[in-house]
């Protein structure tokens, strides 16, 4: 029988209780229970960043946090411009500076510039690509990306 | 992903509690980075799985007569923000940025890339070569280790299953002292090292090209990180003067390490490149007067 575990987090600004199974992981509770779909899993291991969220102020990898361990965090996800302003900014310059091709990379790369601008409001190029290189993308040859997060930090930054 | 027994402890004394208590079947996640994916390739034995992470007492980073503290729950970014690291243990520093990408580094932890003891861990040949010691906790009391006594073989320290790593410290780096750690891997983010190597050296004044301290560690060449005492022993007894110099010496490391063929590297290109990993870090601080990169 698989163990079930009571637990409440804040998720994009509000407070949650719920039962989680021990042996689900953070990124499947955030799609199939809170029906918050953003967040994609790409590889399920840590390794492409499709699933970048933020924990406790953090850009982590959903996939490889366990559901019990996320009691009492405070997460943020694409869909949180309610907690995050910056996001509205971020998502805005992806789409104008065409940083978008498949669409599947996106949230996990706007997350990572989001975690990166809050910590670093004016980033260089070479920080920008450090920045997301916890995140891959196979459509746009990263050119755009780093543009559109150029033109965030510049946006937020009037 | 099988099903779990999911356990929390909030203090070191609980969680040596439940070690003991189910000693042969209980696994201890932190970060997870690493645990989490074994667990869903079904390639983890336990049943109950320990979660530590919130245990306060085992995060932080500290110094005392000396000595500098990084407890075990430390994440790999609060290693590359904390101004005692980038002062007193850069060479941790240097190596602990390289590992996975901010996602991992912001979840990962130094106690967890200890006990996991992966032979191309990139923290373990910098906590060689700032010659690290562990503090091992059970419930029957604690023993002290150094970190090379710590590895037995890939996957296997001398942990055991009612211990928990409590304290990893070294002495502070001196103001003569410097070093680097260089990586070698596919990529530059993501990438497990091809190998890796670390050196600390103290110079005899400055001025001078001689040293008479030497430590060098490399990593992902041999069943664990290994020491390379001939290329210690060639540093302290000649002097760095040429390229030509520095590259007899870098030489030597052919014959400190044994690496094996896999997926990332041959057996031979892994011998050329310890070399060559080697030879090129001591150009650059060479080239820099022997004072650390920044």
């Amino acid at each position: 029988m698989v163990q079930t575990m009571d637990i409440s987090f804040a998720l994009n600004g509000k407070e949650y209780k719920l039962s989680v199974p021990a042996n689900a992981v953070l990124l499947d509770i955030i799609r199939d229970k809170m029906h918050l779909t953003g967040t994609k899993e790409g590889c399920g291991r840590g390794e492409c960043g499709a699933c970048t969220i933020l924990f406790n102020g953090r850009s982590v990898n959903a996939c490889l946090i366990l559901a019990p361990q996320a009691d009492g965090a405070e997460i943020v996800t694409v869909e949180g411009a309610d907690v995050e302003r910056k996001l509205l900014s971020i998502q805005k310059a992806f789409v104008e500076e065409g940083a978008i091709q498949c669409g599947f990379c996106t949230p996990g790369m706007i997350m990572s510039s989001l975690y990166l601008l809050n910590k670093n409001p004016n980033p260089s190029i070479s920080e920008i690509r450090e920045g997301i290189s916890g995140n891959l993308c196979r459509c746009t040859g990263y050119v755009k990306i780093i543009k559109a997060v150029e033109r965030a930090s510049k946006d937020i930054g009037k | 992903m099988k099903a779990l027994n999911y356990l929390r402890a909030d203090t070191i004394d609980s969680a040596l509690q439940y070690l003991d208590e189910f000693k042969q079947d209980i696994r201890i996640i932190a970060g997870g980075t690493d645990l989490v994916v074994r667990l869903k390739q079904d390639m983890v034995k336990e049943n109950n799985i320990l979660d530590i992470s919130r245990i306060k007492e085992l995060n932080g980073i500290f110094r005392e007569n000396g000595t500098i503290h990084v407890l075990p729950l430390t994440t790999h970014t609060d290693i590359l923000e904390s101004e005692v690291i980038d002062k007193y243990a850069f060479i941790l520093r240097e190596a602990c940025a390289t590992i996975g990408s901010p996602q991992i580094r912001n979840r990962g932890t130094l106690g967890g890339n200890i006990v996991n003891a992966s032979p191309a861990g990139d923290s373990i040949s910098a906590l060689f070569v700032q010659t690290a010691k562990l503090k091992l906790k059970s419930i029957n009391g604690e023993r002290v280790v150094s970190i090379e006594e710590f590895f037995t073989g890939p996957g296997k320290t001398i942990l055991k299953p009612n211990e928990l790593l409590v304290d990893i410290f070294m002495p502070e780096l001196e103001e003569n002292e410097t070093g680097f750690f260089k990586k070698l891997g596919q990529r530059d983010a993501l990438a497990i090292s091809v190998l890796n190597v670390a050196v600390k050296m103290r110079r005899r004044g400055a001025g001078t090209n001689t040293f008479d301290r030497a430590v060098v560690a490399f990593g992902a060449v041999a069943p664990t990180v290994v020491r390379g005492r001939r290329v210690e022993n060639a540093i302290i007894s000649s002097s760095l003067d040429s390229s030509k110099q520095i590259h007899y010496i870098a030489r030597l490391a052919f014959r400190e390490v044994s690496p094996i063929s896999d997926i990332r590297a041959s057996l031979k290109y892994r011998q050329d490149m310890s070399i060559n990993l080697l030879y090129e870090g001591l150009l650059d601080l060479r080239a820099n007067d022997w004072k650390r990169k920044t």
